[in-house]
């Protein structure tokens, strides 16, 4: 009767957590809103800017949730990004086909994305160690690329016309809902989403629960390159062009952006596919606010370290739930 | 746990409401006002800031219709697309812009937004001022051009050469930064160097991009020894910078950061140095007390003509060439080689009485300013 | 005689559950008082407060004549109640000097540094009081097995002397040379007028060792029983509430099994584990490994199961395929019970449901792809139900669920899938008798049912129990096989695996 009692205690406050980043989002919105509306700015322009600043981001960790399940993480996806893309323009620019472009990028991203999870499962290095070194080499050949290439421009392109007709809200709305729909079928209603949950819940009882390891890590880092050949698509339709900081902060922003969804970073059966989206729209949204509200003359580096607050206090309200379920033996 | 929630549903509470309090204390009214936007991707450098204080403090005071607004720091050309539309979204008229990641997004934005454009520092590359210097958008360029930083650098070069230097050390700062590239193609030219068996221009700068920096084994010497070279900045860079004055260089040629960076080590080190950078008191202090010898700069008034082609367009009197063409003026660095001569720049570009101030300012914004004048005004010898 | 402990009116709750409430018990100079009672009883949470491992809500305890209000286990241990809890209390990063002296290293530091050669020599002393020979201060822990460590941690406990010791289901995770050796301490303990507080789930055990008896359920304190008035039955009743028959084993004791045979190990040889161990396994049989814990048994029960690859030898199903890996086993219908049930057999914050489902997916995919819950949602239930898994719904955690519990659905999981071949590693260590009889009425009616049954257990009686055919290794070899059989003696059996 109390085990009853306890559990739909547990089972709403389970609810309470996984509404809360929903709600945050949606407060968010109506904040950002209010900020703009009361300074006079145009607000269907706001909105705008913030869909595509966040499409990119909630496409790539979209994908890369994949990889979370795992409680694995892959920091190299940024410049898996850009690398994609580079090689992306200099096809374009050799052969001015957009659709050997697409598919260029597609294949370059779900190919670094391969590789990173080969070197990690096949010869067991920790991923960690090769997602970091394959985040040094292919930034480096990126910038390599682009530096030559692009000399005294800094950065290398398509000609603007031949992404613009894509560089509209519908397209990209259409390409998010597309590929998380996707993402969603995959990660619930599958073996592959359901072995890979598991998987990052408890590797050792997943094995002996007869999921390959190492084949389902390699097809969370090929869903994951999906991801990034998308965003590094979105990313051209955006702005045709790349330079060697491109997509650079993505790596970093999948991270915030998935713990802002209200996923546990060690993965595992919490791991939602929508906390890419919820999670990488709501930092954006915070973002903008806190540029809005914060001059930026009271000094840099205050709304990071806002944001950074606002991170840490969604890590301890998501691990909230793990650490109160201390229950009596 | 319960209790947890609610605390936490209270955070989020007050801190939407602060967030709409902080709303409402809009500033100005909207009416008569310039808003110019400044795109920048460096924000904390001692440069960086004094532009910025010239703006803000100097010209906003006196022109007191204008306000500026400033982006945090754009790391990309995303960031430097979506800085514009917000720009428009908060009724900017015009943008300035201090970033250089993809300038040719930059204008196409400015022009679908309807908002005037002006690079606030460097030059477009020819074949982008080509495509965009009829549009109404572009306002203009006043600054070094690459050509300008191949020569700044070539000079810092020369000066050694010609001082009889025997052997020197290079920083090549943020190479592959174009702006660095070329002044670094200009340093080995003006000292004498080859590089890859060339002495051209083009073919140095198109060499150092394919390398990614200066590859020693491939520079080519008659007169001064090149003794070491490093350049980007990161945990092992003291180690290279320590490595290198081991072997003893006479001089230690920076083409940018030098100042900020190294100024101690050099000083301690006894080596004599030059950087390509701007007049701040810190460089001011280590020409006077340290071992600077020689500095290629700006003075942070240098941006006040661009801010004059601005507010012409804002105000419906754009300056256009004969052929109805935007703004192209190239802006040298100002050389001092000594304590007198950082002095002379130096204080005659103070916060309160900068050298572009407002009356010299004023001479070019009106409805019937020519190309010409603003030529005059910017090549004038300000020393 | 004052008692050397008094515990009154604890009262204990875990948000909405009672653990305890208002409990009382004294401790008495010279007694092994056993603590018994099924899982969630509250057996555990009564001795962690004495042991200053938590804190109680209200209550008050009297220890050797002051109130007592340890703010630590080490706070507590230090002043007389030291406690070997039942999960691992070692940290397996250091040495075993290290563990020992954890909280008292200063002792050993001279100008400011640690004195490792004495440290080493007293930690050693430490083991040698206790009658552990073979371990050293300098080891690191991590060289240990689970139950040497447990070995360090009881050294590391009883050598502070303390007035009372309290011994937290030790014993299942030792061998009988481990055991005997917990033993002869406790008896030590009885003869020096300290106190003992034994809290086991093993009937047989906690009888042989307590003079007397608590029997507690759902919190509260139900009988004493005196060393006189022990009965299995009487006290089993009291501990689940219902009468419960006397022999929960299988009934008959005539081994049989079907000719067909369903799993083949040949020459198996795995370093000093398995030294060519050859065995058939036969439907509608269940055999039963025995032997020490470090026999071999376990690691040939993963083996079995293609987790573990012997460096000779082969495991071949009646097709006669080769069983290399868990997948390979899985598709020729064995499951696999692990000893380890956290860790190798559930995902613990994952839901009984996902449990369930993890290994019975090509029963319900469609297209051996999609998943749906249309067809998941009856599979699961129909395991919980049939294993009676007492939860609040199928997507309840399994971590909320008591030991007896988990295992239900760890069997869930592997019969729902519709295993021919079980490997069952321990299956019913820290669960209680309810728990048990069910899990000894399922296993004989899958026997019935003409299912290969393969029990590795270091429990002596329910193999002998449930076994048709019972094989006891020693350190890699079987060294004898009995068939079933009324007449089988312990002594007899034990022989083989000493």
């Amino acid at each position: 009767m109390a085990q009853t009692k306890l559990t739909k205690k547990n089972r709403l406050r389970e609810l309470l957590v996984t509404l809360l980043p929903i709600a945050a989002l949606l407060i968010l919105f109506g904040v950002l809103c209010m900020v703009v509306s009361s300074r006079g700015y145009r607000l269907d322009m706001y909105l705008r800017i913030i869909f595509n600043e966040g499409v990119v981001l909630a496409v790539v960790a979209t994908g890369a949730i994949f990889i979370y399940s795992l409680g694995s993480f892959d920091i190299s996806l940024g410049a898996s990004t850009l690398f994609s893309a580079t090689i992306g323009v200099l096809v374009y620019n050799s052969t001015q086909s957009l659709p050997l472009m697409i598919l260029t990028i597609f294949g370059v991203a779900v190919g670094c994305s391969l590789l990173s999870s080969v070197l990690a499962s096949v010869f067991h290095i920790p991923v960690f160690v090769t997602t970091v070194a394959m985040m040094s080499v292919l930034s480096a050949v990126a910038a390599q690329i682009i530096t030559t290439k692009g000399g005294a421009l800094g950065g290398i392109g398509i000609p603007a016309a031949v992404v613009e007709p894509l560089d509209n809200l519908p397209f990209k709305l259409a390409v998010l809902a597309v590929f998380a729909v996707l993402c969603v079928f995959v990660f619930n209603f599958t073996k592959i989403g359901r072995r890979l949950k598991f998987l990052g819940s408890n590797p050792v009882c997943a094995k002996l629960s007869g999921i390959k390891v190492n084949v389902y890590a390699i097809i969370a880092f090929v869903m994951a390159g999906l991801g990034v050949g998308l965003g590094a698509f979105l990313t051209l339709v955006y702005t045709p062009s790349v330079t060697p900081t491109t997509a650079g902060s993505i790596g970093m922003n999948i991270l915030v952006a998935i713990v802002f969804g209200g996923m546990p970073i060690s993965g595992g059966s919490r791991s939602r596919i929508y906390a890419a989206i919820v999670g990488g729209f709501s930092y954006i949204l915070l973002n903008n606010i806190l540029k809005i509200v914060i001059d930026s003359g009271a000094g840099y580096g205050i709304s990071q370290i806002v944001s950074a607050v606002f991170f840490l206090a969604v890590v301890y309200v998501t691990s909230m739930n793990y650490r109160t379920k201390l229950l009596p033996r | 746990m319960n209790r947890k929630i609610t605390k936490l549903l209270a955070l989020i509470l007050t801190l939407s409401l602060v967030a709409c309090l902080f709303a409402g204390c809009s500033k100005k009214s909207a009416a008569e006002e310039i808003k110019i936007g400044v795109l920048v991707a460096d924000v904390s450098g001692e440069e960086a800031l004094a532009f910025r204080s010239y703006y803000e403090n100097y010209i906003a005071k006196n022109y007191s219709n204008v306000t500026f607004v400033y982006t945090e720091q754009l790391t990309d050309a995303a960031a430097e697309k979506s800085a514009i539309e917000k720009f428009a979204a908060q009724g900017c008229q015009a943008v300035i812009s201090f970033s250089s990641s993809d300038r040719a997004i930059q204008l196409d934005t400015c022009i679908k937004n309807k908002l005037y454009y002006a690079v606030g520092s460097g030059m477009l590359d020819d074949a982008q001022f080509e495509t965009y210097k009829t549009s109404e958008y572009f306002v203009g360029q006043i600054g070094p051009s690459m050509d300008t930083e191949y020569e700044a650098g070539y000079a810092m070069g020369k000066y050694f050469a010609d001082k009889g230097v025997k052997s020197v050390a290079i920083y090549g700062a943020f190479i592959p930064n174009p702006m660095h590239v070329y002044r670094a193609a200009g340093v080995l030219a003006g000292l004498g160097m080859t590089y890859g068996g060339a002495s051209e221009k083009d073919a140095i700068v198109g060499q150092i991009f394919g390398d990614q920096g200066i590859d020693t084994s491939k520079v080519g010497t008659s007169g001064v020894q090149l003794t070491g070279y490093f350049q980007g900045f990161g945990d092992t860079t003291f180690d290279e910078l320590f490595g290198i004055l081991g072997q003893n260089p006479e001089a230690f040629l920076s083409v940018g950061m030098a100042t900020t960076f190294f100024t101690d080590a050099l000083n301690g080190a006894n080596i004599e140095f030059s950087d390509i950078d701007s007049f701040t008191s810190a460089n001011g202090k280590a020409m006077s007390e340290g071992k600077l010898v020689y500095l290629a700069g700006k003075y942070s008034s240098s941006i006040g003509p661009i801010f004059a082609a601005i507010m012409n367009a804002v105000n419906g009197h754009p300056v256009r060439d004969a052929e109805g063409n935007a703004l192209s003026i190239s802006q040298n660095y100002l050389v001092a080689t000594d304590a007198d001569s950082f002095a002379k720049y130096s204080t005659a570009d103070q916060g309160d009485t900068p050298i572009f101030n407002k009356e010299l300012l004023d001479t070019v914004i009106g409805d019937s300013i020519s190309y010409d004048s603003f030529v005059s005004l910017v090549t004038a010898d300000r020393s | 005689m004052e008692p050397i402990l008094e515990m009154k009116h604890i009262r204990k709750t875990f948000s909405s559950t009672v653990a305890l409430g208002d409990v009382s018990l004294e401790v008495w100079p010279g007694e092994v008082r056993g603590l018994i009672g099924e899982n969630g009883s509250g057996k555990s949470t009564i001795s962690s407060i004495a042991a200053g491992m938590q804190k109680a809500d209200s209550g008050e305890m009297v220890f050797q004549g002051k109130p007592w209000n340890p703010k630590s286990m080490i706070d507590a241990l230090q002043h007389g109640v030291g406690m070997i809890v039942q999960e691992s209390g070692t940290i397996s990063g250091v040495t075993v000097a290290e563990n020992i002296f954890l909280a008292e290293l200063g002792q050993f530091k001279k100008l400011g540094i640690i004195d490792r050669r004495a440290m080493n020599k007293k930690a050693d002393e430490a083991l040698r009081a206790i009658g552990v020979n073979d371990v050293h201060g300098s080891t690191p822990l991590a060289a240990l097995d689970f139950q040497t460590r447990k070995l360090v941690e009881i050294a590391k406990v009883v050598m502070k002397q303390p007035r009372i010791l309290v011994v937290d289901e030790t014993t299942t995770a030792l061998s009988q040379n481990g055991r005997d050796i917990l033993y002869d301490i406790i008896k030590r303990f009885r003869k020096e007028g300290k106190a003992v507080l034994f809290i086991s789930h093993d009937l047989e055990e906690i009888m042989e060792v307590c003079d007397t008896l608590t029997v507690l359920r759902d919190g509260a304190r139900i009988r004493d029983f005196r060393k006189e008035e022990f009965d299995p039955d009487a006290i089993r009743t009291s501990m689940i509430g219902r009468e419960l028959q006397g022999d929960y084993y299988r009934g008959d004791f005539t081994p049989s099994r079907l000719d067909e045979v369903a799993l083949r190990a040949e020459h198996l040889r795995s370093g000093d584990a398995l030294k060519d161990v050859s065995i058939d396994f036969h439907r509608g049989e269940i055999v039963g490994i025995g032997g020490l814990s470090h026999c071999g048994m376990h690691t040939l029960g993963k083996i079995l199961f293609g987790a573990e690859h012997p460096e000779a030898g082969s495991v071949t199903t009646a097709d006669g395929t080769k069983i290399t890996n868990e997948t390979a086993a899985m598709k020729h219908g064995i499951g696999y019970v692990a000893k380890d049930r956290d860790v190798e057999s559930l995902a613990l914050n994952t839901s009984i449901r996902d449990n369930i489902a993890i290994a019975g997916m090509e029963r319900y995919a469609i297209g051996n792809f999609l998943v749906t819950g249309l067809k998941e949602r009856p599979y699961v239930d129909a395991q919980i139900k049939s294993l009676s898994v007492k939860c609040s719904d199928r997507d309840q955690l399994v971590s909320q669920l008591s030991g007896g519990n988990k295992q239900r659905v760890v069997f869930g999981k592997w019969i729902g899938r519709g295993s021919e071949i079980l490997i069952l590693d321990c299956p019913t260590r820290g669960v209680d008798i309810g728990v048990k009889k069910a899990m000894y009425e399922l296993m004989d009616q899958l026997k019935r049912e003409g299912k290969a049954i393969i029990m590795i257990s270091e429990e002596l009686p329910e193999l002998m129990g449930m076994a048709d055919r019972l094989i006891i290794m020693k350190d890699g070899v079987i060294m004898k096989e009995f068939a079933r059989s009324r007449e089988l003696s312990d002594a007899e059996i034990i022989k083989y695996m000493i």
